[in-house]
């Protein structure tokens, strides 16, 4: 039975700290590019804050961590992708990115609903000898590809070795976490196979209080947000949740 | 068949007409791009074999446990430990990404005299010069630990020993006024606390990482009528106060008139047992100062009290806040402010007044500390942003290159204690302040030696638990040297949970004149001259936080 990996982001327990930015920039070997900014930068999880623009007490304010959403079905940048440089594992559900098969074209970026994708403008850099504090396990990305969030596919590989070493066919659900629930200090980010019905995860998406974003377009994201606040949940249904990027502050 | 000019013109043609509907230019294209893509000088990973250790942070007071992937003998990644009961798996944003920083383009790397390299024998002779002609002052940033005691061994003899005060502490400070009790003696007991009425910021940098936001959010996040109230007042609008339960905004700087409009309500609607000293500011002159109106003031009164116990945190030293909590009884109470240890009062290191021959300072005070002072600076740093006014500069080990002990936080309500040994090797000379004054005074003893010694007087009272691998007794163990190979391993002791009472603290007169609070935030309190390079992601490449005012940040 193939799983299909996916979150539920707890937005009331997101504090906008930042360390699942870090965090994922850290692993996956994400280069600090002095030139980038807002709109060039690589930022695979993006946590964006947003308010309910009302005034004095009756403020409220959200952080939203945008990743890929690893869409089910449909999948918007799998159907542009001239390269078949991208494509949804069938065992996992992961939409996976394969740089060396990219063009750079930018289709997909064009066609993903949640920007959640990133073109590399530089060639990768770090300062002379902080090679050595990069992750042997992920390769560096050239300049002209586009790039995005693989939960951290890594690490996958890595329990799946440590699970074939040990003689087992199936991973410990508990040895395959992505860097930024790692990292994220309230547990807000929670990672689990929405295929398994005894998994904490799946449960969660189920609850009232779970939604996503962008439902109409029917691509099936494996990223469930979950919020008991009501303008949040309106705000992410409101205009298919592309208001989102105009309250982005 | 006769093959004519014009056929060749035909099949050349057709050729160039055919290759443009085959792969061949694509595959060409693709080939090129990917060969221009991957040019020898992009940099790669170096391959070899990750194996995992456990150490702790040393960057600043708080001490994270955390989890080392090592590759080639360098950090290559870190995480929290999730076993850990003071951190519990959690690390600042800006931990996320320290294992860069040894490999910043700032890192000090020679002995730099006025802007002019230099050599450690040149230091150690003008040093040594200096102890002969007059007193010194060596300044600590990080006290409490093993190399804290032979800073303060020496300046003893040569002068006298400052700490330079994180803000936490600080706020500490006035207890320690009002009781005698050290304000390193105290910590907040923040898991038995039901109100929280703050000025700092609590999920934005305050103490350890994982232990208020952790509690925040198990007890407090998105309920309506939460077993933590948490009421966050500061004159913006920032991310503690976006998740808080109640958020109060004031006007800059009227903490202390607030405080004092509050502790007015507290009194004369008995919201309190106790009866204390009356604030010489009227209700009035408070609400407009703090700019919100008297019966805001008189409502938040009310809140406070509504879920006991109430602990109110400030940003920095201020007397007039720390004084609400002795009328709300929160000193030497359950959820208020306790006594975790015995503590020792140190001098505090101010800017100013600093009058010696010489003034060493060790890497762990925070690069913004910059004495107004004629004395000889021999200052060390393991990074260097250029703005040191430091006679001396001296390259300390950076992150995970020193070993070091690591005493209980200054927020903690219990005792801890771990050891983070080096895990990786300095790429230059480089000495810590306590190697520098061990080697002009070898009587001094070493950290190691001394760690040994605290090992041993663990071993010895036989309190507390020991957080390996398991959660073992330490009255379990049978001989010191376990308990160091555990701790050596990245294990943590915590003592036993505080008492409540023993100390508490009166008030003559309601306290004036408070220390003008400093704005606080994630990256102005980061004790390096730099912060990790992927701090750009927060920064830089979102808009998640403003860029913060530090020249090579």
């Amino acid at each position: 039975m193939s799983a299909r990996y996916g979150m539920v982001i707890d937005l009331d327990r997101c504090t906008g700290c930042g360390s699942c930015m870090v965090s994922c920039a850290a692993e996956n070997n994400v280069p600090v590019l002095p030139k980038a900014s807002a709109r060039t930068g690589i930022t695979p999880m993006l946590v964006r804050r947003v308010s309910n623009h009302m005034a004095g007490a009756d403020h409220r304010e959200v952080f939203f961590p945008i990743l890929c959403m690893h869409c089910e079905h449909e999948t918007p940048c799998v159907r542009v992708c001239p390269q078949q440089a991208v494509e949804v594992d069938q065992a996992t559900g992961i939409v996976m990115q394969m740089p060396q098969r990219c063009l750079g074209c930018r289709y997909c970026m064009t066609a993903c609903p949640y920007h959640a994708r990133y073109f590399n403008w530089w060639d990768p850099g770090w300062p002379s000898g902080m090679e050595k504090s990069l992750n042997p396990g992920v390769a560096v990305r050239m300049r002209g590809v586009v790039e995005k969030c693989n939960l951290c596919h890594a690490r996958l590989h890595a329990a799946k070795e440590r699970a074939a070493a040990a003689g087992k066919r199936e991973i410990d659900p508990t040895d395959y976490v992505p860097a930024c629930v790692e990292a994220c200090p309230t547990q807000a980010i929670r990672f689990g196979d929405l295929a398994e019905k005894n998994d904490p995860v799946s449960e969660e998406a189920k609850s009232p209080d779970a939604f996503r974003l962008l439902v109409r377009l029917g691509t099936e994201p494996k990223v469930y947000y979950k919020s008991k606040e009501k303008w949040v949940r309106a705000l992410a249904q409101s205009n298919g949740g592309r208001s989102m990027e105009a309250e982005h502050v | 068949m006769k093959v004519t000019r014009r056929d060749l013109f035909v099949w050349g043609a057709g050729a160039a007409a055919g290759l443009v509907f085959s792969p061949v230019p694509w595959k060409l294209l693709d080939d090129t791009s990917i060969w221009s893509q991957n040019w020898p000088w992009i940099p790669q990973p170096a391959r070899s074999p990750v194996e995992v250790k456990q150490s702790f942070c040393s960057l600043c007071p708080q001490g994270c446990a955390l989890k080392v992937r090592m590759a080639g003998g360098w950090p290559i990644g870190v995480a929290g430990v999730s076993t850990s009961p003071v951190t519990r798996g959690a690390l600042c944003p800006l931990g996320y990404g320290a294992h860069q920083l040894n490999w910043h383009p700032r890192r000090l790397q020679a002995v730099r005299h006025k802007e002019s390299v230099s050599s450690w024998g040149a230091a150690q002779t003008a040093f040594a010069k200096a102890c002969g002609e007059g007193p010194v002052i060596v300044i600590d940033g990080y006290p409490g630990r093993a190399a804290s005691s032979i800073l303060e061994a020496f300046a003893e003899k040569r002068g006298s020993y400052r700490v330079a005060l994180s803000p936490e502490l600080g706020a500490l400070a006035p207890y320690e006024r009002w009781s005698g009790v050290p304000a390193n003696a105290l910590g907040y007991d923040l898991e038995n606390a039901r109100t929280i009425v703050s000025g700092a910021p609590m999920l934005d940098g305050w103490g350890s990482p994982g232990r208020f936001t952790r509690l925040w959010a198990e007890s407090a996040a998105g309920a309506k009528d939460p077993q933590l109230r948490l009421i966050q007042i500061e004159d913006s609008f920032s991310r503690t106060g976006s998740r808080a339960w109640q958020s109060v905004r004031i006007r800059s700087g009227s903490e202390s008139a607030l405080a004092a409009g509050l502790a007015h309500v507290l009194l004369d609607e008995r919201l309190v047992p106790a009866r204390g000293p009356i604030p010489r500011l009227t209700l009035a002159d408070a609400a407009a100062q703090a700019g919100i109106s008297e019966d805001a003031i008189r409502e938040l009164a009310r809140t406070m009290v509504e879920r006991r116990p109430t602990l109110v945190i400030s940003n920095d030293e201020n007397p007039q806040v720390a004084a609400l909590n002795v009328l709300l009884a929160a000193t030497g109470a359950r959820g208020g402010i306790v006594r975790r240890t015995k503590g020792t009062r140190h001098l505090p290191a101010d800017a100013v007044n600093l009058n010696a021959r010489a003034i060493l300072i060790d890497a762990k005070v925070p690069w913004n500390f910059t004495p107004e002072t004629d004395a000889e600076i021999f200052r060390f740093a393991a990074w260097d942003d250029g703005t040191s006014k430091s006679d001396w500069l001296l390259p300390a080990p950076g992150f995970l290159e020193e070993l070091t002990d690591i005493p209980a936080a200054p927020t903690s309500a219990i005792e801890t204690y771990a050891v983070a040994p080096a895990l990786s090797k300095p790429r230059f000379e480089v000495q810590s302040a306590a190697q520098f004054l061990g080697n002009l005074d070898p009587s001094l003893g070493t950290t190691e030696k001394l760690i040994h010694g605290r090992c041993n007087g663990l071993f010895r009272e036989r309190k507390g638990t020991l957080y390996g691998a398991a959660r073992v007794p330490l009255e379990k163990f049978d001989s010191v040297q376990k308990v160091e190979e555990q701790l050596w391993k990245g294990a943590i002791w915590t003592g036993d949970p505080p008492s409540v009472g023993g100390w508490r603290c009166e008030l003559k007169e309601w306290p004036q004149d408070p220390e003008k609070l400093r704005s606080r935030d994630w990256a102005s309190e980061w004790p390096a001259a730099v912060l990790p390079p992927l701090a750009v992601k927060l920064y830089q490449e979102s808009t998640l936080r403003e860029a913060p005012e530090r020249r090579n940040a």
